[in-house]
């Protein structure tokens, strides 16, 4: 089963991602932070991060970054959330290697349909 | 974990993050940071709007959308926040407040909610001279016999370094319909000895059969398309188009054109036919072309980015937990305190030393456990008091009256649910305040005041209790007006004889007003007999000082917490009583008294006269009294009284047991507990003892007794 690590200091939106994610056969690991999903980097199979850009103590662009350093994790794709509004992050994003965006506020199907181009369940 | 649960955890998150835009747009008033403040703003809104899409609400979405429009304008200074668009977003904050409660109604908007949106979002809508770039419409014609799409994809050398699997894209557009054919270019792939594995080489030709159109087509490779070659052909394309595609792309021509041959894109005629063309064609347009972001663009909002990150630095990371499960952790730990205070009682009497240090470790364990426990219930009350900011600032407008709010004692903790229960009664202080007390700026001048008038919120603790003050600098209580006042509604009897404090109280009772004229906000005189009630319900209790002409001070105090306390136990005959040891000063021996009788009287206390009550006299306990008697000097809410008891037993932790509905009306007792023994010990209500003590002593004496009062060093 692939396993999806959803960042986001909303915890209600974390907890409609994986009620989403875990209906589509996926297993959700949470964090609120870039900090605290740093540290759920522990070497566990992650096949997929779902991060918002914009988070308390560590945001998701400095997070992928560090992400990136770990081998483990060099590799493992990643999903931004980010608003219309968040063109500059975007930018920024960009130029840290995020590729695959989804746009705030995005229905559940939506995020589905994000996750499956990338890893199947 | 439901959707339902998802989504009360919404309504909290959203309500919270309204109180935080509230604050910050109050503090931009105030004229605080505004960087750090727009940022908190603009983020309150992203979130509730991101989360309020998840839940399909659109109503909260929709209109959050423009507001959000506006206050990103503002983050990139596009848009100056004056006056006026702090008051439109103060108004955009409460139309949020009320649609989030309706989303915890589960209700749909009404017409009324519905009319003010829009005419909150028109407004919003005149600082938004944003114009969206027009969509270009898609022109197909027929073309080349194929009735599949072609999808011709060159992935970027970077894809795999950006977690990108290109398979994984492939295998998805097979869920929209049927790959035919496809052709893997594996041409790119260097020399195993010049080739780097982390980078990608590949490219496909897939010719697709779906009745999807190409927008979603192409939505499938959002997440590559700025690092891929896409090129998508609708079926029956212009042979052009192919011609165009093979020029384009890298791969040697011929090759190219068989592959696509193969795929079944292209008839071998149709490909004859473009190479043709291409020999004499002009140089193709561009089809797929990413304009480049200016440089200094990028900087500058990278400049920006960085300093919204540090100003997000500093907020608190916390853990939302139902409060049914703390509650529960409070029963057991209540339970936990009793059985351990049974089991220090028998290693007692066993005696054996092993046994008595380990219960006695344990007991202090249990008292941290307990500590921490009812800690976890704690909470600030500075957010409450921040709160009131939006009051004061609604109603001076309101009222016409320029007032400021001072908050002290943000940082004191008390219990959760007395913060809940609080704010009601603590609001109708506040508009009382500033409606009654607070002078029209005229009368202000006049007697020599400030014109801007000051309300003060504070809040402290007090041998065992938390005080929490409203005070302002208005024109205080008008006694003689207040005593009429009563004595015209019948409230007291008119040749009562009432201190100047008692007259202030009288303001507390039911359907007692002074107010000339009923305002908008107060002076219906239901309201202070309600606020007192309130404050009983919380085992609290509340009082009023005022100086003529200079303000009025209310003080409610409330018990700091509402479960378990540290008691002093003590007996009065066979029977064991235990008194909250906050309340208690010292303890002290009787001296003299023995031989009088009655219940109450003064005994001297170090040249100061103290009042005392006679336990075993007020319990009307038969036994006969022991020769030595002890004094437990208690205090409460600045009053000190003497209560007489036969023995001390010490201190206890106590979990205060209510008592049943049988024993409501007994007085002077606030619960029970249960003690090691498994004994039953009731808990003194030392507040009602040293009022009745008070009047007890009026009718006895028939004089006007003052409780000496305590003088704060």
């Amino acid at each position: 089963m692939a396993t999806i690590l959803v960042i986001d200091d909303s915890t209600s939106l974390r907890q409609v991602v994986s009620i989403a994610l875990k209906g589509a056969g996926y297993s959700v690991i949470e964090a609120c932070d870039g900090k605290d999903a740093l540290s759920k980097l522990d070497g566990t199979k992650i096949n997929l991060i779902i991060s918002d850009v914009n988070m308390p103590n560590m945001d998701g662009i400095t997070f992928l970054k560090e992400a990136r350093k770990l081998p483990t994790y060099k590799f493992t794709p990643v999903i931004m959330l980010t608003t219309e509004a968040g063109e500059e992050k975007k930018t920024e994003g960009q130029a840290a290697g995020a590729r695959a965006w989804v746009v705030k506020p995005f229905k559940p199907e939506q995020m589905l349909s994000a996750v499956s181009k990338l890893v199947a369940p | 974990m439901n959707l339902d649960e998802a989504l009360d955890t919404f309504v909290a998150e959203a309500e919270e993050l309204l109180g935080n835009m509230e604050d910050a747009l109050l503090g931009m008033k105030r004229g605080s940071a505004a960087e750090d403040a727009i940022h908190a703003i603009f983020r309150a809104a992203h979130t509730i709007k991101g989360s309020a899409g998840l839940f399909g609400l659109d109503f909260v979405v929709g209109f959050t959308h423009t507001a959000e429009s506006v206050l990103d304008l503002v983050r990139a200074g596009e848009l100056e926040m004056d006056a006026a668009m702090v008051e439109l977003m103060l108004e955009v904050c409460d139309h949020l407040g009320s649609l989030i409660s309706l989303v915890r109604q589960g209700d749909l908007p009404d017409a009324d909610l519905q009319g003010s949106a829009s005419l909150l979002t028109a407004r919003l809508q005149n600082y938004l001279e944003k114009n969206n770039p027009p969509s270009l419409p898609e022109v197909e014609a027929a073309g080349v016999v194929s009735d599949c799409w072609h999808i011709s994809l060159r992935f970027g050398q970077d894809v795999l370094r950006y977690g990108m699997d290109p398979f994984s894209f492939i295998r998805y557009l097979g869920k929209m319909g049927r790959i035919v054919g496809m052709h893997t270019l594996t041409d790119g792939i260097p020399r195993l000895s010049a080739m780097d594995p982390e980078s990608c080489h590949l490219g496909f030709e897939i010719r697709f059969e779906s009745a999807a159109d190409k927008e979603t087509i192409e939505s499938v490779f959002d997440f590559v398309k700025e690092d891929c070659r896409i090129v998508i052909l609708a079926p029956h394309s212009m042979i052009e188009k192919y011609r165009i595609l093979i020029e384009e792309l890298p791969e040697d021509d011929m090759l190219l054109g068989e592959i696509l041959v193969k795929c079944g894109s292209l008839t071998q005629n149709e490909l004859d036919a473009a190479l043709r063309i291409q020999a004499s064609a002009p140089i193709g347009e561009v089809l797929v072309g990413q304009g480049m972001v200016r440089a200094p663009v990028v900087e500058a909002a990278l400049e920006k980015q960085k300093q919204g990150r540090d100003a997000k630095a500093g907020e608190v990371s916390l853990i939302r937990v139902d409060s049914s499960k703390l509650d529960r952790l409070i029963d057991l730990v209540g339970e936990l305190i009793i059985v351990g205070s049974s089991a220090s009682l028998f290693a007692q009497r066993s005696g054996v030393a092993e046994l008595l240090e380990i219960t006695s470790s344990m007991s202090r364990m249990v008292e941290e456990v307990r500590d921490t426990a009812l800690s976890l219930r704690m909470v600030q009350i500075g957010a409450t008091f921040n709160r009131f900011q939006r009051v004061v600032h609604d109603v001076s407008r309101e009222l016409g009256k320029d007032i400021r709010l001072e908050i002290g004692g943000a940082e004191t903790e008390l219990d959760k649910v007395v913060v809940e229960k609080i704010a009601d009664p603590l609001t109708h202080l506040v508009r009382n305040s500033m409606d009654h007390g607070i002078e029209p700026e005229a009368a202000r001048i006049a007697s020599g005041k400030p014109a801007c008038g000051t309300l003060k919120l504070n809040a402290y603790h007090d041998s065992g209790s938390i005080v929490i003050e409203v005070s302002d600098d208005g024109g205080g209580l008008n006694r003689e007006k207040i005593l009429k006042k009563a004595i015209e509604k019948g409230i007291v009897a008119a040749d009562a004889n009432l201190a100047d404090q008692e007259i202030c109280q009288l303001i507390f009772e039911a359907g007692f007003s002074t107010a000339d004229k009923v305002s908008n906000l107060s002076g219906r005189g239901v309201g202070m007999d309600v606020v007192r009630r309130n404050i009983q319900d919380l085992r609290g209790s509340i009082e009023l000082d005022s100086v003529e002409g200079q303000g009025t001070t209310t003080r409610i105090r409330l018990p700091l917490t509402l479960s378990i306390i540290d008691g002093c136990q003590v007996a009065v005959g066979k029977s064991s009583y235990v008194i909250p040891l906050d309340m208690v000063i010292e303890c002290i021996e009787f001296e003299g008294g023995q031989d009088e009788a009655g219940q109450s009287g003064y005994l001297n206390l170090r040249g100061e006269v103290l009042p005392y009550l006679r336990l075993r006299e007020y319990f009307e306990v038969d036994e006969a009294a022991q020769k030595r008697q002890n004094v437990v000097v208690v205090q409460y809410a600045g009053r000190r009284a003497g209560l007489v008891v036969d023995s001390l037993l010490g201190e206890l932790q106590t979990v205060i047991k209510p008592l049943g509905r049988m024993f409501g009306g007994v007085k002077g007792i606030g619960g029970f507990t249960i003690l090691g023994s498994g004994e039953v010990a009731l808990i003194l209500d030392v507040q009602r003892l040293l009022q009745q003590a008070e009047e007890r002593e009026q009718k006895n004496s028939g004089r006007n007794l003052t409780i000496m009062e305590e003088s704060r060093s």
